[in-house]
Formats: structure tokens, C-alpha cells, sequence
């Protein structure tokens, strides 16, 4: 086991880590002398007053980069909201908490375990934006989490935390819950906004960014669950501690949802930077049943499938970019020797295919392709010009083309799969089954011949 | 304005009007599904997509929808790269298209046809099965939806949304199932809904009752105004096979009806159908109506007014302006005025469109120094006059079949209309053309003057009114020198 300093699940270990009791006990190093309630980061902000800026500037220090997949700056994101005093639109900030990346489940232990340490940094991300209304969206599926969030929220507001005037400072910050209904696009920013608004899920095209004009047409902020869980520890122990941890472009600590063929699956804290290696045979305990690893997936179904030579390489943004892939949300999927990558491509295909919001032609026509094509494959109905024709789609589909990332999603990792399992591919397409395949027509690619086609 | 560059040429833009806009003012074809320039953008369908370089940026690919023009903008509408993520956008659109445009009543007007010759490629390279979907959903009197054929690109839910803002269509189902819908699947309501064929790019929505009618490339298309209320909506009537006229759809005219028109006036094609028209002049003899030569028939009728006067002269708010100057010119020659009947609202006024007034030229008539008359007030003249010119389209079935009826034999009755009617007072009529198959001028409710054109012939041996009125005026200054 690497030893490192870990913060993020110190207190899930803990019984009754849910209750504001043992929160209040736990959680801040630099707490006040006589801190009263339950949140003594917060506390601290409210009673010096802290500015607003200064807190912005200290998560801008941190390098905290957002941990929802995409990995963007999250003080820079906050420095985004309009200034408060040029615009008097009412402000938000939306927690996402539907998370439903096949393979992630990094927020389910926060949201489980310790739902106060995401409210003290709900309302301090609420501080530093000036915004007087956070909306927690928790994915359909995580009835447990929604319930201890929502107990939470009700001691919280109950010890004067949330609401009007928090703590006597005159901060106003109100905390909704939300209960999503089951859809993967409603993890999207743009689609959890409109499903927040009480409509279909479907992504905006962006510009107008949120920050301008998001929830009912005025600025928002949307941040993922271990983002905001991360904030009062920054702001008790400071960025200088943060930046001691994790590499220098991608500080922190940061929770791996581990799954797949490995021997001990489940979250684990690491810090970033921290060889794949390192995670995947010293803390999860190496690939089961004394097989050999086949392939990775570094963050998440999302992101580029790996094959196994790479896992020397740190888990940080821009090593696992530089690896060909994304680090994503941090669920590491591991495959060992036996799996098909092929049926594993297709199972995937389906969930894209099955999950688009349909609204963009690329994405609604292209994820169902793309699955039909890998089905084929799978079923010994490949041929070999398939291998190219998913290839383009690919490129017809992502990256950009589309209003939200879902088609790169499907789209990118399929560019990943090609270029490092062209031989398994290949050797799934040649695999036919003589009489299934009879029954596939060979694609007509001559124009010559195409001119009587149909098509 | 802003000034851009498309493919080099600089040209003017409107700033407030996304980049499609801009390039289809100057003439380029770049396709459009979702975008419509009455509707909200979205930028779903991503067929519009052109290359933009602005500033040292380099050049990247959009949706021209929704990217607003800013000054000095490179716009690469025609470059190889455009073309080509034009083309794959266009593959993925045509993956689940039943591709069944013989049977289609939208081949030939369709934009998914179109721009597949323009961009696309002559061949498939799906082996997939493709959507099997309900390809005959009725959504209520007027629209059938072919679910298959759909690209989904949300038109008609924002039309719906938009325009008459009666939210009643949704995109239901995710991703490739998506299908559009109504709640619980109920009929769709509403006065608008035929726009929703209009705005369909692809033969998804079609009218139940343009349904395997016509090939759209054999219809005659005229511009014309339509003629059931006093908004005067710019219409383009369509005449299959010289005369039949088998569709009316709106023409774009921004000071009037935008890109719309309401049902009342499309499905109006009913009220001009060329049955029992009324041919020539027809005098009243034992026996009674009697075909006569024109030449006689407007004799005795011009003697008739002249002698037994002053008449009253009432003209139906179907008559051009053309039309209605004449009528004043008669009734100055007899000494008395003229008149238009004021027919009642007919509670269909909504806030987009219809007004409610079944009157097409009533400002136009009461321009030109026409009285309105309403019905009470007409039929009290009606008995005590000796003598009647009842003139233009519909004014019978305006005064009402049997209030004519009860008009005194004694009352000298002379009417111009598409038909006749039995009554004892008439004396002589007279079959005119109707609005679509003569020329004219409307003034619509605010002041807008709209054409009607001769959409089909009108049918042999009937009259131009123009022409009558201007032999009734010469014939009724005659008898006084005679």
C-alpha cells in the first residue's frame, strides 16, 4: 500500500460519519477556539468576513481542477460568475450529483458517507460566487445517498447553516434537492440545467456558458460533488498544503472508483500523479485470479481504452492525455486476458446508443451505428471493412461537431480501440461465421457501381 | 450592419441575424433542418455547419445557426473541409431515412432530397436494418405524421411553441428512438396547424388532405392574397393539370403573415371549387331564369337601374379596388351610392393572424368611399327600393339564400355573383370569375395592399366583372340621351 496524506475519506470510516455531530468533530484542523457550529470553515469565512475575492483566489491558487471528467480549473470557473455588483440577476449554483459514468461511483461514497463535508463546501462555493441558491441534482438510481443528503441538508438548516442569515453574518444561502429520473444526459451541465428547469434533459448549445446564462437565464455555476467536497479543506489548510500534494499541474488528491477485473475493487484516495501501476497491484490488489491484465480504461467508459503496457503511467490529466486517453472521472476499469474486447466495445456502444439525447443528428444516428456495427462484429458478422467504417464515423461524429460531449464520448474512445486493438478487431472481423455473414451485404464503396444504388 | 467575409467576398450582415442568415441573403445554398427563420434557433440538426476564421484564430468548424456574425469574419462557406462535415452530417441523417421519396408526397420540395443531391453521396454505406416506426400516425384532422421519415429536427415543436403558442407536440423517447409526439397521444387543435407541413423539411408531417394528391413539380404555383379575412395573408395557389387547384401554402411577406397562414384560409380551396358556377347572363323570363346574350341582358339591366331609381347598389367585400372604383363610377351615373356589405365577425380572431372579419378589401373599399351596410340595414333598403345591383362574389350566401327569397316580386333585382339564386324579385344575373381567377387589388386591415392574380382560368362564358360595370355605367348614361 503507497503511503500518502489522504483528507477526502478520513471521516467516512467513522460511525455515523453522516451526522452533523460527527462532522462538526472532525472536520476542520484550523478551527476557531470557539467555534460553535457545526461547519468551522465556513464559520471562520463568515466571521472574518472574508472577501469574496480572496476566497476565490485561494481555490485559484489550490490548481483544484474539476472533477466531474473534464478537468477544468475550478477557481477560474467561479471567476466566471459576473460581478454581482454590475449584475443583480439572481445567482445559482447546481451541484452534480448524477453520476452515471459506467464505471464511476466516486460520489456515491461522499454523498453516503459524508454529505455535510459537500454542504460546508456547497455553501462556501455559494459564498465566493455570491450565489444565494445551490440546487443538488442526484442521480435517480442513489435513493440511499438522496436520503442521507437530504437528512443532512434538514440538521444543517435546522442548526442555522442553510437559510436565511446564516450564523448571524447575513449570508442568505438556500439548498434544494433534486432528484434526477435515470438519464445519463442529465450529468451534462446544459441537460442537468434544463432538467433542474423541469424540462426534457436536453443539452444547450453552447454560448450562452452558464456563468452568463444558465439556470432560468442567469448565472450559474455547475461543479461536480468531490470539486465542492474539496473546498473547505482547501480553505482550512490553505493552497499551499494543497499544492503539496498531487503534481504541480494537477494538485490534489483524487478519488479512484477501481472496478473490473481487479482483486479488490472499490474508492480509493490517491494523490494525482500516482502511477496507474501503484493503484491497479499495490492498492486494489493487482488483477484477479492470477491473471494477466489485458487493458484499462483510465476514467470512466468515456475515456480511450488502454492497452496494458501503459500502466507505468501517472494518473494526472496531462499524462493520461499524452498516454492517448482522458483521466476522466478516475474510475479505472480494468480488463484482464479473457475479456472480448470486442463484446466489451459493444456493451459500451449500447450504453451510448441506449443514452443519447437524441437531438443532434451525429450523436443520435452515429451512437446507433456505431453499436449495430460492434453488435455485428460480436456476433461473428464482422467484416473487415468495418474496422474503417467505425473509424470514420467516429471522425464524422466528434470532436466538436455535436452540442454537448456525449458523441465525443461514444465517439473518441472508438479512435482509442482502434489504434490499440486493430489486431483484436481484426481478428473478430475475419472470425466469421460463414453463414451469418451470408447474410451481411458487402458495403457498395465504388461510385461506379453506385450510381443504380439506392442509396 | 456588420461586415464579413464569405469565401473571400465582403458583404454586409445583419448583426442581429445568426450567419446562416447572412449566407443565405448572399445566395449560398448552405443546407438548413432545424434552422428556420421564424423559429428559435437550436443548432441540433448540425447540417449547416461552414468554416470560420476570425481574427489569428485558427479556422474552425460551426453550426452557421447559431454563430452570430462579428466584424471582419472569414466565413469558409465552400471549402473542402465544409463540404465534407456537411456530407457526414448528411450520412447520418439519411442512416435510418426510409429513403422512400416515390411514394413521398414531400419529393420534389423536400430538403433532405435537395441538399442529398448537393452534398451527399449516391451510396449507402449502412448494412443495418433501418427504424421501423409507425409510418401512418394520425395527429388529428389535419397533419399525418410518418415517423420514420423524421430527422427529428424539432420545427414543429417550436412552431407549435413559437407561433400559435399552443405548446401541444414534443419529442418523445431518447436518442435513436425519439419519435415526435402529442400528450397522450391526443389531436393535435388549433387553427395553424397545416403550417407544421410547411415547416417540416422532409416528408415526415404532410396534410391528410394533400395526401397522394399531386406531384408537387406538376402544380402551377401563382402568387396571390388570401381572401378569407381582412388580414389578406400573402398565399401561393397551386393548380394541377390547368385548373384544378389542389393547395394553397403562405408566400413570406414579413409586413403581413411572416412565413404563416392560418387552416381557414389554406383549406379554402373547398370554397372555389368550379361545380355549379354560374355561366353568362341569365334574365328572368315565365319559365324562370333564361340564358340571354350578355349584350341584351346588360341593356335591360342598365334601363332597368336607370328607370326604376335610385337603386340600391351593394357590393360584397370580395371586390378589388379595381372593381370597387368602377362600382362608385356606376352609382355616380345613377345618382346614388354605393354600399358593401359588412358581413359579421365570424369568431375565429386570434392574436397571430386571423382578425376575425370575413371582410378581404374592407379597408380598401371603405377607401374608396364605400358605405358598410349590415345585413338589417340592407334588407329595410331592400323593401322599399325598386330597384337592386347586387355585386360580387359570395354576396348571396353573405345576405343569406332565403332572405333573398323574401324580397318583394315588385323589387327590380339584378345580381353578380359565382351563382344564382330563386327568387321572385331577381330580374337578371350574372356569372362573374372568382378571386382566383382574376387580377385586383385587396388592402388588408393595416393598409397593405395585396395582389390576387388568375390562378386557373376561369370557366368558359363567365364574365369580368370590370367589364360589366363599364357597360352598366355606359348603358345607364345611354337611356338619358336616348
Amino acid at each position: 500500500m503507497s503511503q500518502h496524506e489522504t483528507y477526502l475519506l478520513d471521516r467516512c470510516d467513522l460511525e455515523n460519519s453522516h451526522t452533523l455531530e460527527v462532522y462538526s468533530e472532525h472536520s476542520a484542523k484550523n478551527r476557531a477556539a470557539d467555534c460553535q457550529s457545526g461547519y468551522p470553515t465556513l464559520e471562520r469565512i463568515l466571521r472574518t468576513k472574508q472577501d469574496v475575492k480572496a476566497v476565490v483566489e485561494e481555490i485559484k491558487d489550490s490548481g483544484l481542477r474539476g472533477r466531474g471528467g473534464a478537468g477544468f480549473p475550478s477557481g477560474l470557473k467561479m471567476s466566471f460568475m459576473p460581478d454581482p455588483s454590475k449584475d443583480p440577476r439572481p445567482r445559482f449554483l447546481a451541484v452534480n450529483a448524477d453520476e452515471s459514468e459506467p464505471g464511476t461511483c466516486k460520489d456515491r461514497v461522499l454523498l453516503r458517507e459524508d454529505p455535510h463535508g459537500l454542504l460546508e463546501g456547497i455553501l462556501i462555493a455559494c459564498y465566493a460566487m455570491s450565489a444565494g441558491t445551490a440546487y443538488i441534482y442526484v442521480r435517480g438510481e442513489y435513493r440511499l445517498e438522496y436520503q442521507r443528503v437530504k437528512d443532512a441538508l434538514a440538521e444543517a438548516r435546522a442548526a442555522g447553516l442553510v437559510g436565511k442569515n446564516i450564523l448571524g453574518s447575513g449570508f442568505d444561502c438556500e439548498v434544494w434537492m433534486h432528484q434526477g429520473a435515470g438519464a445519463y444526459i442529465c450529468g451534462e451541465e446544459t441537460g442537468l440545467m434544463e432538467s433542474l428547469e423541469g424540462k426534457r434533459g436536453h443539452p444547450r448549445p453552447k454560448p450562452p456558458f452558464p456563468a452568463g446564462s444558465g439556470l432560468w437565464g442567469n448565472p450559474t455555476t455547475v461543479n461536480n460533488v468531490e470539486t465542492l467536497f474539496n473546498l473547505p479543506f482547501i480553505l482550512d489548510r490553505g493552497a499551499t498544503w494543497y499544492r503539496g500534494m498531487g503534481t504541480d499541474k494537477s494538485p490534489g488528491n483524487i478519488l479512484v472508483g477501481i472496478s473490473g477485473h481487479v482483486a479488490k475493487p472499490g474508492v480509493y484516495e490517491v494523490p494525482l500523479g500516482i502511477p496507474a501501476r501503484t493503484i491497479i497491484e499495490d492498492i486494489a490488489g493487482g488483477v484477479w485470479k492470477n491473471r494477466k491484465m489485458l487493458a484499462w480504461f483510465p476514467g470512466g467508459s468515456s475515456t480511450g481504452l488502454l492497452p496494458a503496457n501503459t500502466i507505468d503511467t501517472a494518473m494526472d490529466h496531462d499524462s493520461i492525455k499524452a498516454a492517448g486517453s482522458m483521466l476522466g472521472t478516475g474510475a479505472m476499469i480494468v480488463l484482464d486476458e479473457t475479456t472480448s474486447i470486442v463484446h466489451i466495445s459493444r456493451v459500451l456502444a449500447r450504453f451510448y446508443d441506449h443514452e443519447s439525447c437524441g437531438q443532434c443528428s451525429q450523436c443520435r444516428e452515429g451512437t446507433q451505428w456505431l453499436h449495430q456495427i460492434l453488435s455485428r462484429m460480436d456476433d461473428g458478422r464482422g467484416r473487415l471493412e468495418d474496422i474503417e467504417l467505425l473509424s470514420s464515423l467516429a471522425s464524422g461524429m466528434a470532436p466538436g461537431k455535436t452540442i454537448c460531449a456525449l458523441a465525443d464520448a461514444a465517439a473518441i474512445p472508438t479512435h482509442a480501440l482502434i489504434k490499440n486493438f486493430r489486431t483484436a478487431l481484426e481478428a473478430a472481423a475475419s472470425q466469421v461465421d460463414g453463414a451469418k455473414a451470408a447474410a451481411v451485404p458487402s458495403t457498395v464503396t465504388e461510385p461506379a457501381k453506385s450510381v443504380e444504388a439506392s442509396a | 450592419m456588420t461586415k464579413i467575409f464569405i469565401d473571400g467576398r465582403e458583404v454586409e450582415a445583419d448583426p442581429k441575424q445568426p450567419l446562416v442568415h447572412a449566407l443565405h441573403k448572399e445566395g449560398e445554398d448552405v443546407p438548413t433542418y432545424c434552422y428556420h427563420p421564424g423559429l428559435s434557433p437550436v443548432g441540433s440538426c448540425r447540417i449547416c455547419q461552414v468554416e470560420v476564421k476570425q481574427g489569428d484564430m485558427p479556422a474552425r468548424v460551426v453550426v452557421a445557426c447559431r454563430t452570430p456574425v462579428s466584424e471582419g469574419m472569414q466565413v469558409f462557406a465552400n471549402s473542402p473541409k465544409a463540404h465534407e462535415v456537411r456530407r457526414e452530417c448528411l450520412e447520418f441523417l439519411l442512416k435510418n431515412h426510409p429513403l422512400d421519396c416515390p411514394i413521398c408526397d414531400k419529393a420534389g420540395e423536400c430538403d433532405l432530397q435537395d441538399f442529398s443531391f448537393n452534398e451527399g453521396q449516391s451510396f449507402s454505406r449502412t448494412v443495418e436494418p433501418r427504424r421501423k416506426l409507425d409510418k401512418r400516425k394520425s395527429l388529428g384532422d389535419v397533419i399525418l405524421l410518418d415517423e420514420e421519415r423524421c430527422i427529428l429536427c424539432s420545427r414543429c415543436v417550436r412552431f407549435m411553441e413559437e407561433v400559435p403558442k399552443t405548446p401541444q407536440l414534443t419529442v418523445s423517447g431518447l436518442a435513436a428512438r425519439s419519435t415526435i409526439s402529442t400528450f397522450m397521444d391526443r389531436p393535435l387543435t388549433g387553427n395553424y396547424q397545416g403550417n407544421l407541413a410547411d415547416v417540416c423539411p422532409v416528408g415526415a408531417l404532410t396534410l391528410k388532405s394533400f395526401r397522394f394528391q399531386a406531384r408537387v413539380w406538376n402544380l402551377k404555383p401563382t402568387a396571390s392574397t388570401c381572401g378569407e379575412c381582412s388580414r389578406g395573408c400573402s398565399v401561393i395557389h397551386e393548380v394541377l393539370r390547368s385548373d384544378e387547384l389542389k393547395r394553397t401554402r403562405p408566400r413570406e411577406n414579413q409586413q403581413v403573415n411572416g412565413w404563416w397562414m392560418c387552416d381557414t384560409g389554406r383549406f379554402a380551396i373547398d370554397k372555389h371549387e368550379l361545380e355549379g358556377r354560374l355561366t353568362g347572363a341569365h334574365l328572368h323570363g315565365n319559365h324562370g331564369l333564361k340564358a340571354t346574350k350578355t349584350e341584351e341582358a346588360l341593356e335591360l339591366a342598365s334601363n332597368m337601374l336607370a328607370l326604376h331609381g335610385p337603386p340600391v347598389i351593394v357590393a360584397s367585400p370580395w371586390l378589388t379596388q379595381e372593381e370597387g372604383t368602377l362600382l362608385v363610377e356606376l352609382a355616380q351615373s345613377l345618382g346614388t351610392k354605393a354600399h358593401f356589405f359588412s358581413p359579421a365577425a365570424n369568431g375565429l380572431a386570434d392574436d397571430l393572424l386571423h382578425t376575425g372579419d370575413p371582410a378581404p378589401n374592407r379597408r380598401g373599399l371603405t377607401e374608396l368611399g364605400l358605405e358598410p351596410i349590415e345585413s338589417e340595414a340592407l334588407l329595410e333598403s331592400l323593401m322599399e327600393a325598386k330597384s337592386a345591383l347586387l355585386v360580387g362574389e359570395r354576396i348571396i350566401d353573405l345576405i343569406g339564400e332565403d332572405q333573398l327569397q323574401t324580397l318583394p316580386a315588385a323589387l327590380r333585382l339584378i345580381i353578380c355573383d359565382l351563382k344564382s339564386v330563386s327568387a321572385p324579385a331577381l330580374n337578371a344575373c350574372f356569372g362573374i370569375h372568382s378571386c382566383v381567377e382574376r387580377r385586383g387589388t385587396w388592402i388588408n386591415v393595416d393598409g397593405q395592399r395585396g395582389r390576387i392574380s388568375m390562378c386557373r382560368p376561369a370557366p368558359a362564358g363567365t364574365l369580368e366583372l370590370e367589364n360589366l360595370l363599364r357597360s352598366l355605367t355606359s348603358g345607364t348614361r345611354a337611356p338619358a340621351s336616348a
